[in-house]
């Protein structure tokens, strides 16, 4: 017992590090759906073709502070590409039929980016090196990696809320997901806002690459496990809430490296899984979702 | 009463309303015997090539996860994510029954097949008594097969892991050798048909009709939505385990990629909403012409993926019913000219 209680800083904390990574997945995924309805499957594709943007600047001799610029802007023209051409077709259906189409088509988007680019170079993976030991914190070495890149999530998340609470713009967006009549009725254009979300999400998909990178390398084969984790963390925090993403993903992280760590790789990742499927059944609406 | 019925339910599958119960049960088996009496003739034309022939015996396979899918999705509108899954509790439970347990293979058949249809049936009546919507039974059965996919490559022991499981029953029988294996699944696919295609004749498919367009409706006009629904997810999930148990047979060996979630979730919803989603032939004419398209693809390796994605996007933009719907309705339109 004892044992594990000077074990449980470092489990919470790695736990920490992985859940903040779980809540910036679903944070682009959430939103989208929030606003559109529509279920983006190409997401974690997104976030790949952003690293690939990045590993192409870098290989280029763009030093990486700048590369890291070119694949957010990759990554905000992938969202605002894919709001021109392919949402609309999708926009014109209602309700389930929208979700599904959406599904569909950005299924076939997904296939063709992942078959090009592992046609392209099977091997090809974005790995961004933070120099340097690791780190105190509370006591528990953490290697550099991976505080660099919980900080930056929790900037990015840190914007979205002063963005969300603060900002005209925000509270715009934000009146669309309530109420996509009303915030017409008041003259706010929904087609605008969601091009601005779409390409936010494009923006975040870069943002997950850059930081996934700093801890492991991200693959060309990395896109469907992105989107499928991304899709379970939105699901368990509620479609459409980023606090929600935020929340079930630090849960489902420090659910997940517990397990690793006291029951064994293979069944921690069961684990989390049976964890996210108890917390759709308890609360089917997600952990801070808008019950319908 | 049985008359009724018929008329309620004798939509064929393009659409149109048979007079009677006695032309209802041609307009069914006619095409289903059709279909059989086409697919039956593939192996004379493919019989020199072990490559195509193992194609087709995929296809069928295919053919039967899709039927089973559309019996529980497009029937009574459950988005199983499972399909794999399903079937591989099918391929693996029938190789462990036969080969570990050494019960004889028909009987090995027969328990996996049982224990896919008690586990589709229970996931359903997880979904239904949580009441969870087409989205979140979507992600609660995609939980199930990723964990049953990690369940495969983790107990090694009893399922060989990431390399797969060697079936030892059944070698130097019919079911290792080309023809009959493909005969065997072709029957099955038959058989699948021609039950989905009666329960859609009968008060069950009039019960599955009611609830798919509107739930509330249903359950207020006395149709019991939970029972129908459990019931579609009984059957459908027999109809994949036994198709993954035939198919796993057949090959001599099952592994975490004979069932996995993107080899055949993904395909399956691809081949049923290209056929129609909820039309009693939609998956045939889906799995085969998918089956066919990846075949003439092949050679490209990785590289096929993209124009596969390309047709998808347009198919869906151009048909977003599928096929048989959309033929349906414009066949009708030109029967009865509107006004």
């Amino acid at each position: 017992m004892t044992d594990l209680l000077s074990r449980l800083p470092a489990i919470i904390l790695d736990g920490v590090v992985l859940g903040l990574q779980f809540g910036l997945l679903a944070a682009g995924l959430t939103l989208v759906y929030g606003l559109g309805g529509v279920l983006n499957l190409a997401y974690g594709q997104m976030a790949v073709i952003s690293a690939m943007a990045i590993l192409f600047a870098v290989n280029a001799g763009v030093p990486i502070l700048a590369a890291v610029v070119v694949g957010l802007i990759t990554g905000g023209l992938l969202g605002l590409i894919f709001d021109q051409t392919l949402l609309r077709p999708i926009y014109r259906r209602q309700g389930e039929a929208r979700v599904l189409l959406s599904l569909l088509l950005t299924l076939g988007v997904a296939f063709m980016v992942d078959g090009y680019l592992n046609w392209n170079d099977p091997t090809a993976g974005l790995t961004i090196q933070i120099g340097g030991g690791p780190i105190d914190v509370f006591g528990v070495p953490m290697r550099r990696g991976s505080i660099v890149g919980s900080a930056i999530v929790l900037a990015v998340f840190g914007l979205l809320f002063v963005f969300f609470r603060s900002t005209v713009l925000g509270r715009a967006v934000r009146s669309v997901i309530e109420d996509e009549e009303g915030a017409r009725l008041v003259g706010i254009d929904p087609s605008h806002m969601l091009r601005i979300i779409l390409v936010l999400s494009g923006v975040l998909a870069a943002v997950v690459a850059v930081t996934q990178s700093m801890i492991r390398p991200v693959t060309v084969t990395a896109g469907f496990s992105i989107t499928v984790l991304a899709l379970i963390v939105t699901v368990v925090g509620g479609l459409g809430s980023v606090s929600g993403a935020f929340l079930a993903g630090l849960i489902l992280g420090v659910i997940n490296t517990f397990a690793t760590s006291e029951i064994g790789t293979f069944l921690s990742l069961i684990i989390l899984l049976v964890a996210a499927a108890v917390t759709i059944l308890i609360r089917p609406s997600g952990l801070l979702g808008v019950r319908e | 009463m049985t008359e009724r019925f018929a008329e309620a339910t004798g939509t064929s599958a393009v659409g149109g309303t048979e007079e009677h119960a006695a032309q209802a049960l041609s307009a069914l088996f006619v095409p289903i015997i059709a279909i059989g009496a086409v697919l039956a003739l593939l192996p004379l034309w493919l019989g020199d090539s072990r490559v195509l022939m193992s194609v087709s015996v995929l296809g069928l396979a295919f053919a039967g996860y899709t039927v089973g899918f559309n019996l529980i999705f497009g029937s009574t509108g459950q988005l199983f994510l499972c399909v794999g899954a399903l079937a591989g509790l099918g391929g693996y439970g029938a190789a462990i029954f036969a080969d570990t347990a050494g019960l004889p293979v028909i009987v090995a058949i027969l328990a996996a097949t049982v224990v896919s249809s008690i586990t589709g049936g229970l996931l359903s009546w997880i979904a239904v008594r949580r009441s969870l919507g087409v989205i979140f039974t979507g992600i609660v059965t995609l939980i199930f097969a990723l964990a049953f996919h990690n369940l495969v490559l983790g107990l090694g022991d009893l399922t060989g892991g990431e390399s797969g499981f060697l079936i030892e029953s059944g070698r130097d029988t019919f079911l290792r050798s080309d023809a009959p294996a493909f005969y065997l699944m072709l029957a099955l696919v038959l058989v699948y048909l021609v039950v989905h295609g009666l329960l859609r004749r009968s008060h069950v498919g009039w019960a599955f009709r009611a609830l798919r367009d509107d739930e509330v409706a249903a359950e207020l006009a006395g149709v019991d939505v939970a029972r129908y629904r459990v019931l579609a997810a009984l059957i459908g999930g027999a109809m994949l385990g036994m198709t993954g148990a035939v198919y796993g047979l057949t090959q001599g060996r099952v592994s975490p990629s004979t069932y996995d979630f993107a080899e055949v979730d993904v395909v399956v919803v691809v081949m049923l909403a290209f056929g129609g989603i909820g039309s009693l032939f939609g998956p045939i004419l889906g799995a085969v012409t998918f089956t066919v398209i990846n075949e003439l693809l092949v050679d490209l390796g990785h590289l096929r993926l993209v124009p596969y994605g390309a047709l998808i996007i347009v198919l869906f933009l151009w048909i977003p019913r599928g096929v048989i719907p959309t033929v349906g309705d414009l066949l009708r339109r030109r029967r009865s000219p509107p006004g």
